[in-house]
């Protein structure tokens, strides 16, 4: 491992555990004015140095102390990603505390749950927003004492006794820390590997969330594989390396690609001002690491074509030309498990001044050395796409249960459509009768906060954690996920099909932004599909189709048959049982705050089917009383209501 | 802890800007903006003359260029050089108030002019005419602040009037000074006789005479290149600066809606005022030198009516086909109009239509192909030769993107 491990402060005991405040405290004495992150305030990026970091880490956790804050008591934090995120984690974790991060988009109502169900103490709110939230939900949170904001706007005329602001919450933590200097020594000290050190809530696609628990040893096990190993960026971060910040940090995910790599081997974290604005951070920053969900690979994806659609004729020629190039390097790489050929490397090296530097070099990715996808399926053309242009994505695979750590695609040994092999130090299987995946290692959670029985079925009493994905090995090595095991259609007539598969292929349609397959209990699949706003509407606007909101674009006959084709293409692909023979549009764009997707993005298949279930029924009945069709046909309705606004 | 992150803002105030931070992890900085050129850690670098590589790279070549191209030129070609780079100064002082203020001036002749004389008063030696016969170092400022002063002057007087009356003004002290500059003999000689200039002796060096410069055997004319060559930076580096300051985006801000700017606190008498002094000073710097291109004699005619107002017209189209409101642009406004006459010149050799024997001379291709210059870049590229670069480098910028 690194130098840092021989820690240079003789102050704590032989026997005191590493944990991450122990690793930001030992860069603050050995790196004290290196740049540990950046933040974008007032048009500049601004540093804050590791001895700032570990400054404001242990500030913050002398003010939780001072607010009563024990050893096993939760923090919650409730913001978009920023450096206070990390203190108020780190500094949580400092104190022997346990962090719970709740998605910025959550609403009160689960809000409340959330804090409720974690009996959280000090709710760390970002701004205005998340402080109403809190305070709407307050009386029904007995636990919930103290509320602390980072954004005064708007809030510091508000009076109420358990509000606090950030500076006086710093202020608190600093005279505390003169009158107790050697208790976070005491506290590191007296940290165990079995501290719960936070709860991340899952998604839910189904039921309400639940809060698993990752302990310090979960967290140094995962540490150790994804990071130091190099099981999420191959070969390992290093401190020269450059990362953005900007998925939220409340998911097990983005927690290790930012605090845990930035902890573990000194990257230095940008954060994105927004998530909206992260293409234009990305050309920015041009981080060295990138971690992306499938949706935003498939956004940048499409942002090219929209992009190139409008570019001048002998551009539109040139990049024509070279991504033909690019698609050959891309297949070729995809055969070769990712290695390059002496052919590929000259094609690459020919493309490279006319195209793909230039390219890399808008979407923000010219410096990527390494990238990864996970947390939900991606599009294999989607892959190879950014194979092609010398971006290549390594697919990995993990879950909050077991802090991320299964598997992951390794350079040089890529297959295409599964998720890698398992970490050479876990123990993975997938069980024979159900065909789920299972895997047993040092980063299995400890449970379920409060919630035994769910446990119980989700850790057995070997050990070993049932992920609730189904999977099947490829060549022996390699593991492909099927689908979850609850999403598994068993249609009437028989056969068990995985709808993420045919909705996968449906969304690499650049018009597709949701696909939702329907069908179990059924005589034959159908599906709703959600267009993409931009593609469509630039596509329209070429077309000189007038619309007004999404949803009027969803009803127009052009926009019908296009998504017929794309379903038509799609069906080509898979057998004939597995072929979707009619569909409806979703009227509305699906939201988080509406109840049809989780804080992940990820659709709620059972709220869709409470929501948009009239369309469900619209197609098993033979009516077309929605905008839709079948192979065949396509037919529209008038939008009766004045239509809803169709915003992002 | 150190005291500096002790007493640190909070990171999440937003009411408190943190001053940027500086020092030691500056080095750090440039190491990684190497490949970034857009991610700014501090204000200084965001806000910087040459704040990409590729410009500090390019300004570099160019001045590299500049600096061994009169070993290689002919005489008439580093004379041409000569030309440009006085002209440009010229250029550079009308493009701030016609181009970053938006005040139209037809008396830029008149400033020039005001600059050649006081010039020569200050530094001439020919005991016929006025003259004190002061060091170059001496006359060539005062060149500039007496002009300035005039300008300072009378631009109360042009401040009251937009547009086409604003014309008209400076064109009626066009001939006003050009009257002046005909009558006033004793100092100019008069019109058609004119006078000797200032011989340009900077600090006892005598520029007008072949000698060593910085050690190296030169002659007149590549001496007097690179002394007019520093001024013309200079000159540059000044405008440059003061455009992108608090004035510059005052002028701006004139030009674009007078009466928002002065919504919004801008001094707009002021700030006419000070765009016209400061362009005259730029003239009078440039008449102070003008002589240089032409043997060292000052001929009154010049500057004062018809002759005047084709020399006010000259920096015009510079301006114009330069590019309004740039600096660079000024400098390539100037190459190009003192460059045309040769490139004509040189063509009519091979066009028999050209010449004595053709349909028209030589002069009077010139004269049309100035006005076609002006005409089509008012219709077809308003940003002038600055702007065809701008689309040449827009088109690299988004490549392979449109925008």
């Amino acid at each position: 491992m690194s130098t840092v491990m021989q820690r240079p402060d003789a102050t704590a005991g032989s026997e005191t555990i590493r944990t991450l405040p122990t690793r930001i405290r030992a860069r603050a004495a050995t790196d004290p004015d290196r740049v540990a992150m950046r933040e974008k305030r007032f048009g500049l990026w601004q540093d804050i140095t590791w001895s700032e970091y570990w400054d404001k880490v242990s500030t913050v956790a002398h003010a939780l102390v001072s607010l009563g804050v024990q050893p096993g008591d939760r923090v919650a934090v409730h913001s978009e990603n920023r450096p206070a995120w990390l203190y108020s984690d780190l500094g949580t974790i400092a104190v022997r505390g346990i962090t719970m991060g709740l998605y910025p988009t959550n609403p009160s109502a689960e809000v409340s749950y959330l804090l409720r169900d974690s009996g959280t103490k000090v709710l760390i709110a970002e701004d205005q927003e998340q402080v109403d939230k809190a305070l709407e939900v307050e009386h029904e949170c007995p636990d919930l004492e103290w509320i602390v904001y980072l954004e005064p706007r708007g809030v510091r005329e508000y009076d109420h006794p358990k509000l606090m602001d950030w500076p006086t919450f710093l202020e608190r933590g600093r005279a505390h820390r003169e009158q107790h200097p050697d208790l976070l020594d005491r506290l590191a000290a007296a940290a165990e590997p079995d501290d719960v050190v936070t709860l991340i809530y899952t998604s839910g696609t189904t039921g309400p969330p639940k809060g698993a628990m990752l302990t310090n040893g979960n967290v140094e096990f995962a540490t150790r594989t994804l990071i130091t190993e190099g099981g999420f960026y191959d070969p390992p971060a290093s401190g020269d390396d450059v990362i953005l910040s900007y998925l939220p940090l409340c998911h097990v995910a983005e927690r290790a690609a930012t605090t845990w790599t930035n902890a573990e081997a000194g990257v230095t974290v940008h954060f994105a001002e927004s998530i909206e604005t992260i293409q234009a951070n990305l050309k920015e920053v041009q981080p060295t690491l990138f971690f992306a969900v499938p949706r935003i690979w498939e956004k940048i994806h499409a942002g090219i074509h929209v992009k190139m659609h409008a570019a001048s004729r002998l551009k539109k020629l040139t990049y024509g030309f070279w991504m033909k190039v690019a698609e050959r390097i891309g297949d070729k790489l995809v055969a070769n498990g990712g290695n390059h050929t002496l052919t590929t490397r000259i094609l690459y090296g020919l493309g490279h001044p006319f195209l793909y530097r230039a390219l890399r070099d808008r979407i923000g990715l010219r410096k990527v050395r390494a990238a990864s996808s996970g947390a939900a399926p991606i599009a294999p053309e989607v892959l190879k796409f950014f194979f092609g242009i010398g971006v290549p994505i390594y697919e990995i695979y993990g879950m909050t249960e077991n802090a991320a750590v299964a598997t992951v695609n390794r350079p040089g040994r890529v297959k295409l459509g599964t998720v890698g092999e398992p970490h050479p130090s876990i123990e993975l299987r997938i069980d024979d009768e159900t065909g789920e995946i299972l895997t047993r290692h040092p980063a299995n959670f400890a449970g379920y906060w409060n919630k035994p029985d769910k446990t119980m079925e989700t850790l057995d009493t070997d050990g070993w954690l049932h992920t609730g994905d189904v999977g099947v090995w490829v060549d022996g090595t390699h593991v492909k996920i099927v689908d979850r095991i609850k999403d598994i259609i068993i249609p009437a007539g028989g056969k068990n099909i995985s709808p993420s598969e045919i909705e996968n292929s449906l969304k690499t349609s650049p018009y597709i932004k949701e696909a939702v397959v329907i069908g179990d209990q059924r005589p034959y699949l159908t599906a709703l599909i959600g267009i993409e706003l931009d593609m469509i509407g630039d596509w329209a606007q070429r077309r000189n189709i007038p619309y007004t909101t999404y949803r009027d674009l969803t009803t127009k006959p052009e926009v019908l048959q296009l998504i017929q084709k794309a379903i038509k293409d799609t069906n080509e692909r898979f057998a004939r049982v597995e072929n979707i023979r009619k569909f409806r549009m979703m009227p509305k764009e699906l939201d988080h705050e509406d109840g049809e997707m989780t804080a992940t993005q990820k659709v709620k298949r059972s709220a869709l089917n409470d929501i948009f279930g009239d369309l469900v029924e619209d197609m098993y009945a033979n009516r077309t009383e929605h905008a839709g069709g079948d192979l065949v046909s396509v037919h529209s309705v008038e939008v009766a209501e004045p239509a809803e606004e169709g915003a992002t | 802890m150190t005291s500096r992150t002790a007493t640190s803002t909070p990171a999440s105030s937003p009411s408190t800007p943190t001053v940027p931070p500086t020092g030691s992890s500056a080095k750090t900085s440039s190491r990684l903006r190497r490949g970034r050129p857009e991610l700014y850690t501090d204000y200084a670098a965001d806000m910087a003359m040459f704040n990409t590589p590729a410009k500090r790279l390019w300004t570099g070549l160019l001045l590299v260029g500049l600096l061994i191209l009169p070993f290689y030129l002919d005489r008439s070609w580093t004379s041409l050089f000569i030309t440009v780079f006085i002209f440009a100064i010229g250029a550079i002082g009308l493009n701030l108030v016609s181009g970053y203020a938006g005040q139209v001036s037809l008396g830029h002749a008149f400033f020039i002019g005001l600059g050649a004389f006081t010039a020569a008063y200050f530094g001439g030696t020919d005991p016929n005419f006025l003259g004190l016969g002061l060091d170059m170092a001496i006359w060539l400022p005062m060149a500039g602040i007496v002009p300035a002063i005039v300008g300072w002057a009378v631009a109360p007087l042009a401040s009251r009037v937009r547009g086409l009356y604003l014309a008209i003004v400076t064109l009626g002290l066009l001939f006003v000074g050009g009257h002046f500059f005909n009558e006033f003999t004793s100092l100019t000689g008069g019109p058609n006789l004119g006078r000797t200039a200032a011989p340009p002796v900077l600090f006892g060096v005598d520029f007008s005479s072949a000698g060593p410069l910085l050690g190296i055997e030169m002659t007149a004319r590549q001496r007097i290149y690179f002394l007019t060559l520093v001024f013309v930076i200079v000159a540059a580096v000044l405008a440059r600066n003061l455009t992108r300051s608090k004035v510059g985006r005052a002028f701006a801000a004139v030009r674009d809606r007078d009466i928002a700017a002065e919504v919004m606190g801008v001094p707009l008498a002021r700030t006419k005022q000070s765009a016209f002094a400061i362009s005259s000073f730029y003239a009078g710097i440039c008449g102070g030198l003008i002589s240089l291109t032409s043997g060292g004699r000052l001929d009154p005619i010049n500057f004062a009516g018809a002759e005047g107002l084709f020399l006010s017209v000259t920096f015009l189209a510079m301006v114009l086909i330069g590019g309004p409101a740039t600096i660079s642009g000024s400098l390539m406004g100037a190459a190009f109009v003192v460059f045309l006459p040769r490139f004509v010149e040189t063509v009519a050799h091979y066009v028999p239509a050209i010449g004595s024997s053709g349909l028209f001379s030589v002069q009077q291709l010139e004269n049309i192909l100035f006005g076609v210059f002006i005409v089509a870049f008012l219709i077809l590229e308003p940003r002038g030769l600055f702007g065809l670069w701008l689309r040449v480098r827009n088109y690299w910028k988004a490549y392979p993107f449109s925008y």
